[in-house]
């Protein structure tokens, strides 16, 4: 039942390995912290997961280290901002990652149902990557586009309005 | 500072309280009572649980009194039919995903949300969706974990985080599905158990006491921990003469300590009961031969003789003993035979210190509140975890000055607001600084650093108007300690106050107990017959060479090194299980008191000594009583002067030695001579920069420690088992090797 999001498992194998970043990310790393207050760098955290997540696909291990070297925190420090934003992806996701809005105005106007269809499609349950790793589907609280329900977000991009065969089209239209 | 006084009205009734009060201490404190979870005294607000709403007139909706600060005219509810709907609705919240299995719990009985449930709770739940379940794991060898039972009040990430300074606890995720754990679900940290201790429920448990007994069959005794000079009070549970678990005493009792204890003092009690204690008095009838088991009359008999026929004894003692025993060996010194020399084996002697005492010792409530904290040296957070919780409290949620001078970075100096990182070994030039300004540009050049360093904190010692306290730890040597105890005569803050860094549990009482001490290589040197009480340490062991004295008597819990190398062991009774008294580095005497009889033949080390001495002799007037034991300490030592044991039965209120003030006493020698030393410092030498890891002395395998298995997991560097749901004592070796799959099957069988 575990959702990619929600790490109550807690099965992270935590090493010492430090991610390592070419200078340009590491600049733009530093850049963030430029925005805050000198003592109060630990507010970077959260631009910094993105950085993170965009280099090294989800929020790994070797970057958690590097974050708590780069901003003087503990690792579970970072582990309770990530796990708490269901943007951070504590675990490897597909190269597609469908977020299937579940809040009231989604699930009233039919959410169960598509995650249903669309979790049939690939073959997998919700919190799980189909086997060739292109796809991921987990259910996420309130994207904030209700007039738009039902709705999801695959990466940061909305759909909106969506119905089965709009679902499949865009399914059997992505590489 | 004067509190302006206000007029609050609770349930139709007017008191006068302080302006500002958090209003639910009032409440509880007038004797009305609402229940709460998350509020706890002393800690950051947190009001996530919602148990502690109150009416207030004039404000809109139902108010929760943990964050509510008393004003003028505030006139306020407790009981009504809209409040307890309210609180009942909330418990329904609180209940919605907890598991109720509380004949399985290890916190069953004791528990805060089984008993205000049982209280505020409906017979009833209307939540029919299925709960979050989760298997109960560990998160450390010592640390066990209930995820479910857990009601998000965060009293122990807000322990960890503002006691401990460690942050190694968290809530993660979000919503119904938060979860108090760690990233990676293990715990590397200190391991003091502070979380599970304020845990109002059975989420956090005590791995090392796991399903040994419910806790309404223990006795709880409430006695003085046997670690470290903090003298954190603590009740020693026991059962049928057996030692099950060591808790902290309840938080709004407790003078002291309130529910904090460090690793060892909760969990390291593993040596009382365990099965290497020495069982019987042991004889080595001829030099060369084995230690055989004999009965107490012939060892007693035996180890007189030998006493009478040398030509010279000596009395060593150690600074874990009470002082009931210190005392009689040190009359044991004086009154057996002419001319028996006697020492204190401590790493940290205090003699140079108190015989300068020129300000009174400070209480740990008053570092917790003091403006300007100066540690030099030691190493508080390993060393005296209390204090180093005081000490952080003070900085952060005080507000206080915290100028930490040390050679190695440490987790206190993150949070010092001048961390003065001097090069090796050279921590007395900075009191030499401090004592004489003339020197301070040689002291900052050996310490390696800027002079502006000493001067800075000079100023805020001088702007200080609150308490101004200075600590020194154990590099401090001789002169060193005279002149830091001489520094608050010579300024002008009458509020200054000095805290030693003492090493052991009765280092200062022992200290008061036998003026006149030698070095204990001294002593060993001049005798031919020694009485020990307690171990050498090793590099007293190292010197001694014992096996080539005559003769050699040890009081001890375990055949160590020392005993082994004894002519008669005498089975010496530990802390829980005899009477006394240490006493602390705050100066205060406290009652140890005995949790269960002696185990096997042991005797308490005070009655054995003085067993010994009317065998030789001597009558010192007692023999069981160690409240008589105590009468004669009141009578010969100036600082204890009129104590009785009743005096200190409430630990709520602890009492003071008087230690004798000195001031304007002339130290100038000893600045003159500690200038000399500073001067053969090195010039340059490369600064210690690796942090320690946590734990580092905390984890350490002693004769103690290491009779509790955990500790050698600790010590050898924690390792995650692969199977969180089973105790790791039953994956690993004591060696942190993965156990074979046959032998953890034998031993879980
Ligand atoms: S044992 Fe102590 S240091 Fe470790 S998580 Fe609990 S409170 Fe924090
Ligand atoms: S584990 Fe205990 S102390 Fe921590 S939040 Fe849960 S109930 Fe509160
Ligand atoms: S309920 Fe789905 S976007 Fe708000
Ligand atoms: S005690 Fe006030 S909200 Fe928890």
């Amino acid at each position: 039942m575990a959702t990619v999001a929600t790490d109550y498992t807690n099965k992270v194998k935590v090493t010492d390995e430090v991610a390592e970043f070419p200078e340009s990310v590491v600049e733009e790393m530093r850049s963030h912290l430029t925005k805050y207050p000198k003592d109060r760098s630990r507010s970077a955290l959260i631009p910094l997961l993105f950085v993170i997540q965009r280099e090294r696909g989800y929020i790994d291990n070797p970057g958690v280290n590097f974050l708590a070297q780069f901003l003087n925190l503990e690792v579970t420090d970072i582990w309770e901002t990530a796990t708490f934003y269901s943007m951070f992806n504590m675990h490897p996701v597909g190269k597609y990652h469908i977020q299937m809005c579940k809040t009231l105005s989604c699930k009233i106007l039919g959410e169960p149902e598509l995650t249903d269809h669309i979790c049939s499609k690939l073959g997998i349950k919700p919190g799980e990557t189909t086997k060739d790793g292109k796809f991921t589907v987990t259910r996420v609280e309130c994207l904030g586009s209700c007039g738009t329900a039902p709705m999801m977000q695959i990466g940061f991009e909305y759909h909106e309005n969506l119905t089965k065969e709009k679902l499949d089209d865009l399914i059997d239209s992505l590489e | 500072m004067a509190e302006e006084l206000i007029k609050v009205t609770i349930d139709g009734q007017e008191f006068e309280v302080e302006k500002g009060r958090p209003l639910i201490d009032v409440i509880n404190e007038k004797g009305f009572g609402v229940p709460s979870f998350c509020y706890y005294a002393d800690l950051e607000l947190q009001a996530s649980c919602r148990m502690c709403l109150v009416r207030i007139e004039k404000m809109p909706k139902l108010q929760a009194s943990c964050v509510i600060r008393c004003t003028d005219g505030m006139e306020v509810t407790t009981k009504s039919e809209e409040i307890e709907k309210a609180q009942r609705a909330m418990g329904e919240f609180l209940l919605a995903n907890h598991p109720l299995d509380c004949p399985v719990c290890d916190r069953g009985g004791e528990c805060e949300l089984q008993e205000v449930i049982f209280d505020w709770g409906d017979v009833e739940e209307r939540f029919d969706e299925p709960k979050n379940a989760h298997p109960e794991k560990f998160l450390s060898p010592i640390v066990a974990n209930d995820q479910q039972r857990c009601i998000l009040c965060k009293r122990c990430t807000r322990v960890c985080h503002e006691w401990m300074g460690e942050d190694a606890i968290e809530a993660g995720n979000r919503g119904s599905n938060t979860v108090i754990g760690t990233y990676g679900g293990w715990l590397n940290c200190s391991q003091c158990g502070n979380c599970i201790e304020v845990c109002p429920t059975g989420t956090l448990l005590d791995g090392v006491y796991r399903h040994e007994t419910r806790p309404w069959e223990l006795d709880q005794t409430i006695t003085t921990c046997t670690y470290c000079s903090d003298g954190c009070q603590l009740s020693v549970g026991s059962r049928a003469d057996e030692v099950h678990r060591i808790v902290a005493r309840d938080r709004y009792v407790n003078g002291i300590n309130g529910e904090f204890l460090c690793i060892k003092g909760r969990f390291a009690h593993g040596f009382v009961n365990h099965g290497d204690r020495i069982k019987t008095p042991l004889i080595r009838y001829k030099k060369g031969g084995k230690l055989i088991p004999s009965t107490w009359d012939d060892a007693i008999a035996f180890a007189a003789e030998r006493i009478k026929e040398s030509k010279k004894a000596g009395v060593v003692a150690t600074s874990r003993l009470t002082n009931e025993t210190v005392h009689t060996l040190k009359r044991f010194a004086d009154e057996c035979r002419d001319g028996t020399s006697y020492a204190v084996s401590d790493t940290y002697d205090l003699a140079p210190f108190f015989e300068n005492l020129s300000a009174p010792l400070c209480t740990h409530k008053e570092i917790r509140f003091a403006e300007t904290i100066v540690v030099i040296g030691g190493d508080v957070d390993e060393e005296q975890p209390l204090t180093a919780k005081q000490i952080r409290q003070a900085v952060r949620n005080g507000g206080a000055n915290l100028i930490l001078v040390n050679d190695t970075p440490s987790r206190l100096s993150h949070q010092a607001s001048q961390f003065i990182h001097v090069n090796p070994g050279t921590v007395e030039a900075f009191v030499l600084a401090l004592a004489d300004p003339s020197a301070a540009d040689m002291a900052a050049a050996k310490m390696g650093i800027g002079r502006a360093e000493i001067d800075k904190a000079r100023e805020t010692a001088n702007a200080t108007k609150g308490d101004l306290i200075i600590m020194f730890g154990k590099e401090l040597g001789a002169e060193a300690q005279a002149v830091a105890a001489n520094l608050p005569s010579r300024h002008e803050n009458r509020n200054v106050k000095l805290h030693p860094l003492a090493g052991y549990c009765n280092s200062v009482g022992a200290s008061d107990m036998m003026p006149g001490r030698k070095p204990v290589a001294d002593v060993v040197a001049g005798s031919d017959a020694l009485l020990i009480a307690g171990s050498l340490s090793d590099e007293e062991f190292a010197a001694a060479d014992l096996a080539s004295k005559p003769f050699v008597a040890v009081q001890e819990l375990f055949l160590t090194d020392t005993a082994a190398a004894a002519d008669v062991v005498f089975p010496a009774a530990s802390f829980a299980e005899s009477d006394g008294t240490y006493t602390n580095n705050d100066g205060f005497v406290q009652r140890v008191r005995r949790a269960i009889d002696p185990v096997h033949q042991a005797k308490p080390d005070w009655m054995i000594t003085s067993l010994l001495a009317s065998e030789l002799g001597a009558d010192f007037g007692y023999s069981f009583s160690a409240s008589a034991v105590f009468r004669s300490i009141a009578e010969s030592h100036e600082a204890y002067e009129g104590l009785r044991y009743p005096d200190l039965k409430d630990e709520t209120r602890p009492v003071r030695v008087k230690h004798k003030l000195v001031s304007g006493a002339d130290v100038s020698g000893a600045v003159a001579s500690l200038r000399d030393r500073v001067s053969q410092f090195p010039d340059a030498a490369d600064k210690i920069t690796e942090e320690p890891r946590v734990g580092h002395k905390l984890h350490r395998v002693t004769t103690m420690t290491g009779k509790t298995p955990q500790f050698h997991l600790l010590a050898n560097g924690n390792p995650k088992p692969d199977d969180l749901l089973v105790s790791p004592l039953f994956q690993f070796n004591p060696d942190g090797s993965p156990k074979k799959e046959e032998e953890s099957e034998v031993a879980a069988g």
